[in-house]
């Protein structure tokens, strides 16, 4: 495939390049605000915010109007850039109209685990719980060697074996198309990994990475780290501290969500922005302008067990 | 002298479980084996493995006290008090293992009746309460008309419970060794397997020993378990032989792992040497005819059927859903190999010593074998 992204053709309002950007810009500002850096030690309360179909728009506006305006001067325009406005684009449609896919093009990751890593920063994963390990798997034998990695988040399938099995509902799938866990609900039984055929889903066994460590005397910042591991996520779009050891999400089963808290907030999943190899897309399949559209009907498109009859929405190129 | 020891047995193993059970509330599953890939361990088997004599004891019962058999007549009782006692210890078992027990009310007022999970739950509740009224029915001094209907309704969610347990792996269809038609089948047959087995203990060593059909009962029970050893062991044969016929499959490397994996020696020397080979020549050669060692290999098929129920979950996990998944991320619980803890074994032995006082005790202080009427001069 190109390596230079393609400007979605979608029309731009007519109140032009500057008004757009003008009103852009505002809408930005205030989804910026919205998707500041999380307060290192207060969670809010109750859901966290999210861009409202107009503020979308608006941002989308502007975000098509500064990428015009970078084509025109000859600026390359990166896929972070195209899949951002895809982003917008979606985000001003209705949610039932939309259908989130993320894209793995298997050739152009190098392995670094840099998706692994953001994204357990981002949902201050605890150890032993992973939501995207890279799948590492050498083949040939010499001379003629090489490496593939896989990475591997949750596949959303569309017909997904992991939320039948659920006792109390406490896994099904959400509005965005999104296979969610209700922390306040799940029992902890567990019956859902066995029943996910890609294995992608862990159970949060209460550990923290500083517990047991030296005083903080002898290490430093010691403090800031351990209040660091009790800091709220943002997952499925709720605070979610690990206060209590005997406390949701404690005891529960965990998993990938496509970082559904920032793409409402208008911003790419954590693993999509940190791929140094760009090697990971994300966007609406939808909408036929999305680079998501584009890849996913490539002829060397695979999905992981498609025999198992899940759907899975998550494609890799080959 | 026996039940002395097996108070004793029983008192020891609930010491243990104290420091399990105290370990598990303090410190939550950090200090389980299982973990994200063998997501279910020795509890799921225990739980599995007491149910599964509970539904088993309740189908024995059913030749007392719904089908009214002669020989069997005075044994329902003790048959029931075997469910009690075990049906409890199973679901203690599965409460340990969640991750948020305190939650299981929302089984009961949030159900996704879908799932095979919540059907056991309601399933197993009900069946509780029917073996608790049924044996309170089968105590009271005039014959209820009340407890044969509760006795078929009792048989009916027996055999079903049983294969709901084989159901509850077999939906998962990316186990490929699970996911065999003929799972949930098998279930009902090692169930009764197991309540035979457990009622030749009782009637074995705990049963009437002036009684003159004592014998007769114990023969029969135990050409029974020969019966029922041969059906289990066909079944065995027809996963072993299909799996390992091409041996490519996913289903084969699980049985790989059962047969010559790390635990092959329980499967080899437990499961089939004790748990089948030996109570099938003894009970053959001369069955019920020495009542010790006929309870004696009641405990051997019992002890064979437990490893079973592992060599049935573990190995199926052991297998990486995807290659390399084992190695991707490391982390504590990340992994594809399992053997149970200290604290999972403890809690065990505290479950096992709580089933073994309360079952001795049951058959040391309760009138379970003599009927009121029986005990008045009735005979048949």
């Amino acid at each position: 495939m190109s390596r230079q992204p393609t400007i979605p053709l979608t029309p731009v309002s007519r109140r032009g390049v500057l008004g757009a950007l003008m009103a852009g810009a505002g809408a930005l500002a205030a989804a910026a605000v919205k998707a500041a850096p999380h307060p290192a030690t207060e969670a809010p309360k109750g859901a966290i915010n999210v861009l409202t179909p107009e503020e979308a728009l608006a941002a989308y506006e502007a975000e098509i109007a500064r990428l015009r305006a970078a084509n025109i001067s000859g600026t390359p325009v990166d896929h972070l850039e195209r899949m951002r406005a895809d982003l917008l684009r979606a985000l001003s449609k209705p949610v039932a109209e939309r259908r989130w896919v993320m894209v793995i093009d298997l050739r152009a990751c190098i392995g670094c685990h840099g998706c692994t890593i953001a994204c357990v920063a981002e949902n201050k994963l605890p150890p032993g719980v992973v939501y995207r390990p890279v799948l590492e798997e050498e083949t040939g034998r010499y001379p003629h060697v090489s490496r593939r990695f896989v990475p591997r988040p949750c596949m959303q399938c569309d017909n997904p074996p992991c939320t039948s099995v659920c006792p109390v509902s406490a896994t099904y799938t959400n509005e965005h198309g999104v296979v969610a866990v209700d922390y306040e609900q799940c029992i902890g039984c567990r019956a859902c990994i066995t029943a996910c055929p890609y294995g992608a889903r862990t159970f949060d066994f209460g550990y923290t990475y500083t517990a047991n460590t030296t005083s903080s005397g002898a290490m430093l910042g010691a403090d800031q780290a351990a209040s660091y591991e009790q800091v709220s996520t943002f997952e499925y779009g709720k605070p979610h501290a690990r206060r209590d050891p005997h406390d949701s999400p404690v005891g529960n089963v965990r998993k990938c969500n496509f970082c559904m808290h920032r793409v409402l907030n208008g911003e790419l999943p954590a693993c999509v922005t940190t791929c140094i190899g760009r090697a990971t897309f994300f966007g609406d399949a939808n909408d036929p302008e999305s680079l998501v559209s584009e890849l996913i009907v490539k002829p060397n498109v695979i999905r992981l067990k498609e025999e198992l009859g899940t759907e899975p929405r998550v494609y890799y190129l080959l | 002298m026996l039940n002395r020891l097996l108070y004793v047995a029983g008192a020891l193993g609930l010491l243990i479980g104290l420091w399990g059970v105290y370990d598990r509330f303090v410190y939550g599953h950090m200090n389980a084996n299982y973990g994200s890939y063998v997501v279910w361990g020795l509890w799921v088997a225990l739980y599995m493995f007491f149910a599964g004599i509970a539904t088993g004891a309740f189908m024995l019962a059913t030749l007392d006290l719904l089908f009214e058999l002669p020989l069997f007549r005075g044994s329902g009782r003790m048959a029931l008090w075997g469910s009690l006692v075990t049906l409890p210890a199973g679901l203690a078992a599965i409460g340990l293992d969640l991750g948020h027990m305190t939650r299981i009310w929302k089984v009961y007022v949030q159900p996704n009746f879908g799932a095979v999970m919540a059907q056991l739950v309601w399933g197993y509740t009900i069946f509780l309460l029917i073996v608790i009224v049924s044996l309170w029915l089968s105590f009271r001094p005039q014959p209820s008309r009340w407890l044969k209907p509760v006795m078929v309704v009792g048989l009916v969610l027996a055999i079903f419970l049983s294969g709901g347990i084989g159901a509850l792996l077999g939906v998962n269809q990316n186990r490929v060794s699970w996911h065999v038609s003929n799972l949930p089948a098998q279930f009902p047959i090692f169930n009764l397997t197991s309540g035979v087995a457990l009622m030749l203990i009782a009637i074995g060593w705990f049963g009437p020993s002036r009684d003159p059909r004592r014998a007769q009962q114990l023969q029969v029970l135990g050409l029974a378990l020969v019966v029922l050893l041969l059906v289990k062991g066909y079944y065995l044969w027809t996963d072993v032989s299909q799996a390992l016929y091409q041996n490519s499959s996913h289903g084969a490397e699980a049985i790989n792992l059962v047969l010559f994996g790390p635990y092959g020696w329980a499967f080899w020397l437990l499961q089939i040497g004790l748990g089948m080979l030996l109570p099938l020549i003894v009970l053959t050669m001369s069955p019920g005819r020495n009542s010790f060692v006929t309870g004696l290999m009641g405990v051997c098929v019992l002890l064979g059927l437990a490893v079973a129920r592992a060599n049935i979950i573990f190995p199926a996990l052991s297998l990486p859903e995807l290659q390399g998944l084992g190695d991707a991320f490391q982390g504590p619980h990340l992994s594809f190999t399992y053997s149970p803890s200290l604290m999972e074994w403890a809690v065990t032995a505290g479950i096992v010593g709580a089933v073994t006082i309360g079952f001795v005790a049951g058959a040391d202080r309760l009138p379970l074998f003599a009927r009121p009427a029986e005990s008045a001069g009735t005979s048949d």
